[in-house]
């Protein structure tokens, strides 16, 4: 173990000496580490200088190998028990007669652990933004400043956006698994903003990497009073975009594979943010009976 | 879509399927799957829905490895024997690769990832498509090759797909893969009889495409596309929503209705060929399925769910009823009394 790190390392200083004469075209790659850019070392503003390797962060325990897999097998027996007893966890009675669940709630710095919050700093930009629990652990508070600057790089045009992001459901041995919201067909919200506009997005992780960009986005408008706020937003209204321009041919969201949840903000107005979020729900709205609220691009669309 | 292209792809499946039941050549055999393979890419993919795309691209992988992997292994038995009749697979190496070629086809576990994923992201008529018409030309081949098959590689491959039909089946909330899983469960019926009885295989399947057509045809008719939408489909077409119970039990093998017929017949053959534990394997098995249609059938049609008395009425008219889905639901229900016509004549 100790003599692969050795290995390992002084194969990596080697390459880094001879890199500059390009011996090794065929070994170059295996020698140097995956992440280094052979012929330019050109790094974006916002990310951080890469210190240690990726290889170099392992940590060969045997006995935290041990704990991880005892970890992972009692979690892979929690979901075979959870699988006898019926969708979800629940006997199917349960699921046929849910008409609410609350997904996420914020009450502990647990409930805070399992959402990431990123900014325009990753692309050089200057916002700030952070997550705590609110007063008597009874909200989160998502807070910032927006900052419409534009990082000088020569290729960014816009900048100025924070976000808040779940992270997306795991299961036993790291294998992704997905939200079954078909039971369901509204967002249920309790916030309480500042006035400010928020895009709410869901991604449901497509299998072909060609989609990965694909979003469904729709607003969530805060009032900015004292009193809390119940939003609901039904998901015919969620639009489709990909890299952030709405798409064209738009099509209703399918809720039997969602991966995460998110809320955006990038209004560009400068300065500071701020969104309580008590819990976020989904509702059954027996009244809303809209399927779609767009036009599909189908030029003779069945009646 | 175009009706022009509806015509085409139509055609072209059918063509393809005629291409394949009726060939002697291998090269034959291959070109009628890689037409039914093509011709249903703009049927799976019509909606033009990202999750169709992604159906698509799936069964357009599966089955174009499965026709590669066939002609290999048609072309290694002809290097080997000298001839490409179809009949004449006789070398066992050959001989497994087809079975697995076929199996990838079909969807038979452990090739049965991709059924349930492309079933879901397809409309419910070409879903019917997929679990019909398309289960027809790899049957055919294996019912022509059966006599020099693998046992061993077939009966694992049977089992599994019995157990993982009925288990993975349990859980599911969606109708589409509820039938997917179903159709899996299925071809492992069909897979354990084709040694000993390929008749009764042939029997299985075209019982097992009845049953489903109905079932198909009538989720189509109220737009069931999970269980939610299930439990209020009684408001829809009341009549319906039983007779889709009791196909769904049919489907599950329940005494007396016709779906209980194959797995009979398949039982007694196989208790007469001295292979008890695995008919009791089999049989055990699919009471998982049967499990699962008795819960939603006691869930959608003799309790009443949730609703509201506005909630059923869409603002579009409904469709008529197809009046198809009559006969096929009465034959797929009520065939069991004419079970020994239908052994006189299989």
């Amino acid at each position: 173990m100790a003599l692969t790190i050795t290995w390992l390392n002084s194969a990596y200083l080697r390459g880094r000496c001879c890199r500059q004469k390009v011996l090794h075209p065929l070994l170059g790659p295996l020698l140097s580490d995956s992440m280094s850019k052979l012929y330019s070392s050109y790094r974006r503003p916002g990310s951080q200088p890469e210190k240690k390797r990726s290889w170099q962060n392992t940590d060969f325990s045997f006995k935290k190998g041990i704990d991880v897999l005892k970890t992972q097998l009692s979690m892979l027996k929690k979901e075979t028990e959870d699988y006898i007893i019926g969708p979800g966890g629940h006997p199917l009675s349960h699921y046929l007669l849910e008409q609410t669940r609350v997904l996420w709630e914020f009450r502990s710095q647990e409930d805070l652990k399992k959402w990431v919050i990123s900014s325009d700093v990753e692309i050089g930009g200057k916002s700030e933004v952070y997550l705590k629990l609110g007063r008597n652990n009874q909200a989160a508070l998502l807070y910032g400043t927006l900052n419409t600057e534009v990082p000088r790089d020569g290729e960014t045009k816009y900048s100025g956006y924070c976000s808040m992001r779940a992270k997306p459901p795991v299961g036993s041995f790291a294998r992704k698994k997905y939200y079954d919201w078909s039971n369901f067909n509204s967002l249920y919200l309790r916030v309480r903003g500042d006035g400010r506009p928020w895009m709410v997005n869901i991604y449901t992780d497509p299998y072909f990497s060609h989609q990965k960009d694909d979003l469904y986005n729709y607003f969530m408008f805060t009032r900015g009073g004292p009193y809390w706020e119940e939003i609901k937003i039904p998901f015919s209204k969620f639009f489709l975009s990909s890299r952030g321009r709405v798409q064209d041919d738009q099509h209703p969201i399918w809720l039997d594979k969602i991966s995460t949840l998110g809320f955006t903000i990038g209004d560009k107005v400068d300065g500071p943010f701020q969104l309580e979020i008590d819990f976020i729900g989904l509702l059954n709205d027996r009244a809303h009976t809209e399927e779609f609220a767009y036009e599909t691009y189908e030029k003779n669309p069945p009646v | 879509m175009s009706p022009h292209t509806k015509l085409l792809a139509s055609m072209s499946l059918l063509l393809g399927t005629i291409i394949t039941t009726s060939s002697n050549h291998w090269m034959m055999a291959w070109t009628g799957l890689e037409i039914n393979t093509l011709a249903i890419i703009p049927l799976i993919s019509k909606s033009h829905h990202p999750r169709a795309i992604e159906a698509t691209i799936k069964y357009f992988l599966v089955q174009a490895a499965a026709s590669a992997l066939l002609l290999f292994s048609s072309m290694i038995n002809a290097w080997s024997s000298g001839q490409w009749d179809i009949p004449q697979m006789n070398h066992p190496m050959p001989c497994l690769l087809m079975t697995t070629a076929i199996a990838m086809k079909l969807g038979l576990v452990p090739f049965h990832f991709w059924f349930p994923e492309v079933l879901q992201g397809t409309s419910l008529i070409t879903a019917l498509l997929l679990s019909t018409l398309m289960k027809l030309p790899p049957l055919t081949l294996l019912l022509l090759t059966s006599h020099s098959l693998n046992p061993t590689l077939l009966t694992i491959m049977a089992i599994s797909s019995t157990a993982l039909g009925g288990w993975m089946g349990l859980n599911q909330t969606q109708t589409r893969k509820i039938l997917a899983f179903s159709s899996i469960s299925h071809l492992g019926w069909m897979t354990i009889i084709l040694l000993y009885y390929p008749k009764l295989t042939l029997l299985t399947f075209y019982l097992y495409t009845m049953m489903t057509a109905a079932v198909f045809l009538t989720l189509n008719t109220t737009k069931t596309l999970s269980l939610k939408t299930m439990m209020t489909a009684w408001t829809k077409a009341p009549m319906l929503n039983t007779t889709l119970m009791l196909t769904l039990l049919s489907l599950a093998g329940l005494p007396p209705l016709t779906g209980f017929l194959p797995k009979w017949l398949i039982l007694q053959e196989l208790t007469n060929q001295e292979l008890t534990p695995l008919a009791t394997a089999t049989a055990m098995l699919s009471l998982l399925g049967l499990f699962f249609y008795l819960r939603l059938a006691y869930h959608s049609t003799i309790t009443l769910p949730p609703n509201s008395t506005t909630h059923m009425n869409l603002w579009h008219t409904n469709n008529p009823t197809n009046t198809i889905i009559a006969s096929l639901t009465s034959t797929s229900t009520l065939l069991l009394p004419l079970s020994p016509m239908i052994l006189a004549s299989i």
